[in-house]
């Protein structure tokens, strides 16, 4: 399921406070899940960290998002930065429906000029990745969704038929 | 009579010194990248660097940061100073606002450094400072002889703005 949270960047948070809000808000969504250990997330968002703060402070974050892919959760985070963070309403709650993830990847985006830094940042570090994330129309649970589009649409059809 | 109302927003010293410090930052980890320096040192400091700077913000005592650029032949340049300019309160932007496309554009222009250039972060004070952990007394770099470029504000906030100057 696609999810979008945006967090408060700068003036309400400088760009480590900023990281550290996300951290949390990754490390509680995918904890939801028995199959996986907080710890593991918390150390690979921790890899992360350097290039993680220098996403946030360049403002990249406010235009590349970070996406979470845990099928089912596939999940976008963006910062805001500037006069719209001081009120933004905000959602660092877990998001829902990770409790039957398994398999997850945080994907880091790769702006210029500091992608050549993530990608160094992510190299070799299980469950990071530069890479852009796979479409969310390839997950499992949006192809059940467009399974159900398409027995709608044979509905209708013979719906048709009969009249 | 019709019932109005008003909104009033105030921001504070906070706000301004952590929006301009991420601006700064921001603008010197995209300068460095650019540059291919290394930016290690830059990435493992960050913490504390953002701190200090926007501590020093917040109590008005600082006068600009400064980054030069120490090339393997003994020459600094470029030197890019972010100066800072106070507003009394009530009197700036109220608003937070930063020229990062600008910037990127600005970016494409500086002129490339050889292999091996080292960097060198130093601020200037315009009144006593609170010290902070792991910034310690340094002399800056001759500007002697460098040309200067002047980009105009980069960031601005309530009560203060930074801008940039590029001498190369």
């Amino acid at each position: 399921m696609q999810r979008h949270r945006q967090v408060a960047a700068a003036p309400q948070r400088r760009a480590s406070e900023t990281w550290d809000a996300i951290c949390e808000l990754v490390v509680a969504t995918l904890d939801r899940s028995p199959h996986i250990v907080a710890s593991d997330v918390a150390a690979a968002m921790d890899a992360a960290s350097t290039v993680g703060r220098v996403l946030v402070a360049g403002g990249h974050l406010d235009i590349h998002a970070l996406v979470v892919v845990a099928d089912p959760v596939y999940l976008n985070i963006t910062t805001v930065s500037g006069i719209a963070a001081t009120n933004l309403d905000e959602d660092l709650g877990p998001v829902p429906g990770g409790a039957t993830s398994s398999e997850w990847t945080i994907h880091l985006p790769t702006p210029d000029p500091v992608g050549d830094a993530v990608r160094s940042a992510v190299s070799g570090v299980s469950h990071l990745s530069a890479d852009e994330p796979p479409g969310e129309s390839t997950s499992k649970s949006s192809m059940a969704e467009q399974a159900g589009v398409l027995n709608l649409a044979a509905l209708a059809q013979r719906a048709q038929e009969r009249e | 009579m019709s019932p109005t109302s008003t909104s009033v927003s105030t921001y504070t010293r906070t706000q301004t010194a952590t929006y301009l410090t991420d601006v700064v930052m921001g603008a010197i980890a995209d300068i460095l990248s650019d540059l291919k320096i290394d930016v290690t040192v830059l990435y493992r400091d960050w913490k504390q660097d953002e701190a200090a700077i926007a501590a020093w913000i917040e109590e008005e005592s600082l006068q600009q940061v400064v980054l030069e650029c120490h090339q393997p032949n003994g020459t600094v340049a470029p030197i890019i100073e972010f100066p800072v300019a106070y507003t009394e309160t009530g009197k700036g932007d109220a608003t937070f606002t930063a020229d990062r496309a600008a910037l990127a554009r600005y970016r494409a222009k500086l002129e490339r450094v050889p292999s091996g250039t080292t960097y060198g972060l130093i601020c200037t004070f315009r009144k006593a400072r609170t010290p902070q952990p792991g910034w310690n007394p340094t002399t800056r770099a001759s500007t002697d002889g460098l040309k200067s470029l002047k980009f105009g504000t980069l960031g601005s906030a309530p009560h203060a703005a930074v801008s940039m100057r590029y001498l190369h």
